[in-house]
């Protein structure tokens, strides 16, 4: 850790950190806010009784998984490649499952009955599954991150013992949120065994994807270098992981409509052509379609800017997709029949009347929902911009060396000298003296 | 053992909402919440008809706590605020209830009710009996099977009201109750809600 490199911030980062600080703050007066005055502050509602922060939880969960995924193959597959972007990796992953378990929180309307978790836990419940192996997950990182970053000898060993861990409790971190849904024979969108694969895989694309951004944004920001080679490797990976999602997706979506059950009938009709069909058809395009479309061609994945705009798609698109996952199980209720649920939609909150019943329950958030999301959002920016200056340093002589060696870069390209100063045994690569070969000629 | 439960015939129900009244008074149900609803079925209005002119039919549906056997409720609630007791019902816990609303989500009857906000009642008084705890902002509720009630030997306030005699309250266990009889003379058309969903009601439904 280097915190030195906290001072004398260039003038961009001055401006990002006080941008940022003010959304965190903003949102932090939204959660003041609701805090006082319960969840009714929020759009949610007796019909649908969670909304974007419960979404925003299956995102990020998700989005913590490429991080630990890449840097942990990278020892147990003997992937060396992974290894040069593995502390980034971990990086990404820590920052978003600390989002992840915040939103958690966020969404309690008892949290300051929050020890009663530890004082009666019920084991049987999925959340309380999900919330022991956030727990565990979070460890992991920081154990990972602390070996990783160890100048202690044998500190590299116990890397790769920790991999072997966690590997296998990130598959379940992604398993384990998907039960709580996928377990619930009470949602029909939900009540599915293909719900746990399913999440794994839209972790895995969704979470390199992120990697990526965060990779190329510090290429272009001389935060830290990577490879052309090593992305467009990573890419190639990302378009396996993409048509997987796609495929689960298309898998659930016809075993839903061949029944035809009336039920399954009116859930399909919503995501086609109803309410949510704008984040289903956008998660399908952008999030499946487009960016695989471009990523299955290895000349593309050569392109920085293609890749950048494939991986923007499928964050985007798996957002799309856990909005639509969510909420599309929340709009009929079982038991039909007029006049529905009392409260039953955001817009029947301390309404009058018959106003106050919902047939079909609808959900729109809230301006302090929506600024603690916002807020959270930034929370997440500034602590990796943050940590990425603590743990991370600009040396591209490596990477220049393996761009050329793969021919992704002009020979004369390759700088003679080993780059910019590493920070002392924080360097992720190898010492750049060491790997940068004399320029092929 | 003792399975208490309420058999509600629906040929009785004349859809008036007495119960559902009824039940909001004696357990203080703030505004905006109901514990026992009264659904008319196949309609998006209230007192609709389904049917074409002159073919119809109007049928009421009520709906609250169905007190599963296998609640899908109990199983997810991660600090065991839900339980089932021993009289065979299902109730909550307040102290415990965290406010996560992962029962709501389990629920296949949507019989649950959140306080979203303080709970605002109207008129401002807690007009409900006085042995039914008062709940907090971020708390769950719903049917307890008025648990005040039953234990001190009186039937729920649903039952107790019902103009049309649409409601029996029993135990399940004891095959002499009315609600025994009830259901072994009616056998053919007694049915529990969502069957199909395996969570094994205890309330039933004639009709």
């Amino acid at each position: 850790m280097n915190f030195s490199n906290l001072k004398n911030l260039s003038t961009g980062y001055k401006v990002a950190f006080a941008v940022l600080a003010v959304l965190v703050l903003a949102g932090a007066g939204a959660y003041v806010w609701q805090f006082m005055g319960g969840l009714g502050v929020t759009g949610m509602s007796n019909g649908t009784s969670w909304g974007l922060y419960i979404a925003c939880f299956m995102f990020f969960v998700g989005l913590s998984a490429g991080g630990l995924i890449v840097a942990s193959s990278a020892s147990i597959f003997h992937v060396k490649e992974y290894k040069k972007v593995a502390l980034p990796a971990i990086l990404v992953s820590l920052v978003c499952i600390c989002i992840a378990g915040a939103f958690v929180l966020i969404d309690l309307g008892g949290i300051v009955r929050l020890l009663n978790l530890f004082a009666s836990p019920n084991f049987m419940s999925p959340l309380l599954w999900d919330i022991c192996v956030i727990t565990t997950y979070l460890v992991i990182n920081l154990v990972y991150l602390y070996f990783m970053t160890s100048k202690k000898p044998g500190a590299q060993d116990k890397v790769a013992v920790v991999s072997r861990f966690a590997l296998p409790v990130a598959i379940l971190v992604h398993s384990v949120t998907a039960w709580i849904f996928g377990l619930q024979i009470a949602r029909a969108g939900w009540y599915s065994t293909i719900m746990a694969p399913l999440f794994v895989a839209s972790a895995m694309d969704s979470g390199l994807a992120l990697l990526l951004l965060g990779l190329l944004w510090m290429n272009r920001a001389k935060v830290f270098a990577t490879s052309k080679k090593l992305i467009a490797n990573l890419a190639g990976l990302l378009a396996v992981c993409i048509a997987v999602d796609g495929y689960m997706v298309g898998c659930e979506i016809l075993t839903m409509a061949y029944p035809g059950t009336e039920h399954g009938m009116e859930e399909l009709a919503a995501l086609f052509t109803g309410v949510t069909a704008p984040f289903f058809w956008t998660e399908v395009i952008v999030g499946v379609i487009i960016p695989f479309c471009i990523l299955v061609f290895a000349k593309n994945r050569r392109r920085m800017g293609l890749v950048a705009l494939a991986s923007a798609g499928v964050v985007v698109g798996v957002f799309c997709k856990r909005v639509w996952l969510l909420f599309t199980s929340f709009l009929y209720p079982n038991v039909a029949g007029a006049p529905g649920l009392i409260t039953g939609s955001s817009s029947s909150h301390g309404a009058a009347g018959m106003d106050a019943w919902a047939v079909t329950s609808s959900y729109a958030p809230t301006l302090p929902e929506l600024m603690i999301v916002v807020g959270m959002f930034a929370l997440g920016v500034l602590a990796f911009l943050v940590l990425t200056k603590l743990f991370l340093s600009y040396d591209p002589a490596p990477a220049l060396a393996d761009d050329v060696a793969a021919g992704l870069a002009p020979a004369d390209a390759a700088p003679t000298v080993g780059g910019a100063p590493a920070a002392a045994g924080c360097a992720p690569s190898v010492p750049a003296g060491k790997t940068t070969p004399a320029p092929a000629k | 053992m003792t399975k208490l439960a309420i058999a509600i015939n629906k040929e009785r129900c004349v859809g008036c909402h007495t119960c559902a009244n009824a039940c909001k008074m004696q357990n203080n149900v703030p505004m905006g919440m109901l514990w026992n609803r009264i659904l008319t079925e196949g309609v998006d209005t209230m007192d609709g008809a389904v049917g074409e002119y002159p073919n119809l039919t109007r049928t009421y549906l009520p709906v609250q706590c169905q007190h599963c056997e296998n609640a899908a409720c109990l199983k997810v609630c991660p600090t065991g605020a839900t339980y089932k007791d021993e009289k065979g019902r299902v109730e909550i816990d307040y102290d415990k209830c965290i406010g996560c609303r992962m029962c709501m989500a389990a629920c296949p009857f949507n019989a649950r009710v959140f306080n979203w906000d303080e709970p605002v009642r109207d008129p401002d008084v807690n007009y409900g009996d006085a042995r039914v705890p008062v709940r907090n902002k971020g708390v769950m509720e719903k049917c307890t099977l008025c648990k005040e009630r039953t234990d001190s030997g009186d039937v729920p306030m649903c039952v107790r009201v019902c103009p049309a005699r649409a409601r029996t309250f029993g135990d399940l266990d004891d095959p002499e109750s009315d609600i025994s009889k009830l259901a072994r003379e009616r056998a053919v058309d007694v049915h529990h809600l969502l069957e199909e969903k395996g969570t094994r009601p205890q309330l039933f439904y004639i009709g």
